[in-house]
């Protein structure tokens, strides 16, 4: 078996373990894209609910909030990510305390990915019947409970399947990154694979993210169908 | 039924401003339910309806410092914002198109109006049951919403509008999306809840039919306005407004029944004694064999060519398209007899040359 592999991708069992191995790869990846999730998706979970309660036809509506949220919003998702990499280093430094490796990407791949998700879950969220919203506000109830129990509950089928699609874009984001210093499987597939001509380390590196995207798709689709019951 | 208002709602004003207009939605209205009514409120869409209902429970504000919302003796517009949703939950409301959770089963939609009502998970499971049982979906507890007929999802609704024992029920055009015969169960259960739990209702509603079926008062929105209001019989015996004849032609069918009426070789062909004449008539005078009474009396028969009668709150209401003959004299002391027995006569056309 072993012959086989050393024949068929002698580079990637070579490089399968050691520091800047496959298996480290792999978990640096993850590493990203969980911390990414996580923070990102909070931060741009509460920009996107404001988002909706502060919009003209929102439940706490109020111009001025909406309109300075608004364009933040849309500043930094018009910033392409392989510039931001580079122009938030003082801010990564300062926060994280370093500016390399699956660590220093953490801040630009944060800011990069929470307004991205804001929109998506404002154009999730704003799909929500006005009426049901309506009932909730005839039966006594304010903001914070019409937030929690009404609009994360009702739209809570389609933000799992935004969330996968902002999942599988903070994925890219971490090879994106990877390319710059951050480590990974994107920084094996370029730098280990392509530019050293090691072909079999591309291949399966860009396999092993494929891998992890097709999990996480699946995952989130069985989840979301399950309890969607329109 | 008692005289005590439970809603009084005085000078209200929503005007939207728009970037090229205002709308005056609802324009200086007054309106005072009393405790036990079933208020029906009819206009067709755009009237200010909806938007006038909404102010009871301040969903929407009125936009003028002069309007008095008053539900229960609290002036609402004087609490603040954590008072008022309390207030609210003693105000249901039941909706066009529902407006349940898709997320969440039939108990669980019921359930979500008890969050705040204090009960422990106990108490709040029984009190489910028990407005489930009412509403009759009891073995529908663990279904969700998709799986229902319109029907049941109003039921639900109603479920979920009454678990907090409101005093008052708000039904924004609850039956509009419903067929005939689901309609007619719908208001039969809010008849039915008025009456055991002395549930005080706001109906709005374009449906004059469902105004017959269970209201004792009524108002006619036009424009923002009320324009006509009174009790369910007066206003529809003896309509005032050219809109509230409208309505109530949607239901009785007497004026559009006219234009054929008018077609018949009788009525063209009118003799000297003879005339075309609507009566009206409410409760009493129809015990009177009317007929009877004006050719024996004057020696003047009638030919009915349309007639309509409606149970209006227990009490006959009838409209009949009569042609009367006789000679012109026992004609009109037919005429006047009828009057001074509380029959409404409408002379519509008369053979006599030169009119009557």
């Amino acid at each position: 078996m072993l012959n086989f592999l050393n024949q068929v991708m002698p580079n990637v069992v070579e490089n399968w373990s050691g520091d800047t191995g496959m298996v480290t790869g792999i978990w640096q990846t993850l590493y990203m894209t969980f911390w990414t999730t996580l923070i990102g998706g909070l931060i741009g979970l509460a920009l996107g609910v404001a988002l909706v309660i502060y919009d003209e036809q929102g439940i706490m509506a109020n111009k001025a909030v909406y309109s300075i949220l608004d364009k933040f919003v849309n500043v930094f998702r018009s910033i392409p990510f392989i510039i931001l990499l580079s122009v938030v280093f003082p801010i990564t430094q300062f926060i994280v305390g370093t500016t390399i490796g699956p660590k220093g990407a953490l801040v630009p791949l944060i800011i990069g990915t929470a307004p991205f998700y804001a929109r998506q879950v404002q154009n999730t969220l704003v799909q929500i019947d006005p009426g049901v919203i309506e009932s909730a506000e005839a039966l006594g109830y304010g903001p914070w409970t019409i937030i929690t129990k009404v609009y994360l509950r009702e739209g809570l089928p389609d933000l799992i399947r935004t969330s996968v699609l902002t999942i599988i874009s903070i994925i890219g984001l971490t090879a994106m990154a990877g390319a710059v210093g951050a480590g990974g499987l994107g920084y094996i597939a370029v730098s280990k694979g392509y530019q050293r001509y090691q072909n079999d380390i591309t291949i399966v590196a860009t396999l092993l993210i494929l891998v992890i995207v097709f999990i996480i798709q699946g995952l989130g689709d069985l989840w979301a169908k399950k309890i969607d019951h329109r | 039924m008692s005289d005590q208002p439970i809603i009084e709602l005085k000078n209200i004003d929503v005007i939207f401003k728009e970037p090229e207009r205002e709308v005056r939605a609802v324009d200086d209205v007054q309106l005072s339910i009393n405790k036990g009514d079933i208020f029906g409120i009819v206009g067709y869409s755009g009237a200010g309806k909806s938007t006038l209902v909404r102010v009871i429970n301040l969903l929407q504000r009125p936009t003028n410092q002069a309007a008095v919302v008053k539900v229960n003796g609290a002036d609402l517009l004087k609490l603040n914002a954590k008072e008022l949703r309390t207030k609210r939950r003693k105000i249901g409301m039941i909706f066009q198109h529902f407006n349940l959770m898709n997320a969440l089963t039939i108990a669980d939609n019921v359930d979500f109006a008890l969050k705040k009502s204090g009960l422990s998970k106990v108490e709040r499971q029984q009190r489910v049951a028990e407005l489930l049982e009412l509403v009759g979906l009891a073995d529908k507890s663990h279904d969700y919403p998709s799986q229902l007929s319109g029907g049941q999802k109003q039921r639900v609704g109603i479920a979920r509008a009454l678990a907090n024992r409101p005093d008052i029920l708000i039904s924004d055009e609850a039956t509009s999306a419903l067929d005939p015969k689901t309609t007619a169960s719908i208001l039969g259960l809010l008849a039915d809840l008025n009456r055991k739990l002395g549930l005080t209702i706001v109906l709005i509603t374009h449906e004059m039919d469902a105004v017959k079926q269970i209201c004792n008062r009524v108002a006619v929105m036009d424009a923002g306005k009320v324009i006509e209001e009174g009790d369910l019989l007066q206003v529809f015996s003896q309509p005032r407004a050219e809109l509230t004849k409208d309505f109530i032609d949607t239901t009785t069918h007497i004026q559009s029944s006219l234009a054929v009426v008018e077609q018949q070789a009788i009525v063209q062909n009118l003799q000297p004694g003879e005339v075309l004449v609507q009566l009206g008539y409410v409760g009493a005078a129809t015990d009177q064999p009317l007929i009877t009474t004006l050719y024996k009396q004057f020696n003047v028969s009638a030919n009915i060519l349309f007639g309509n009668l409606e149970i209006l709150q227990d009490t006959p209401v009838g409209q009949l398209l009569v042609v009367l003959s006789g000679t012109p004299k026992e004609t009109q002391q037919a005429l006047r007899f009828m009057q001074e027995n509380d029959v409404q006569v409408t002379v519509l056309k008369s053979g006599d040359k030169g009119g009557n």
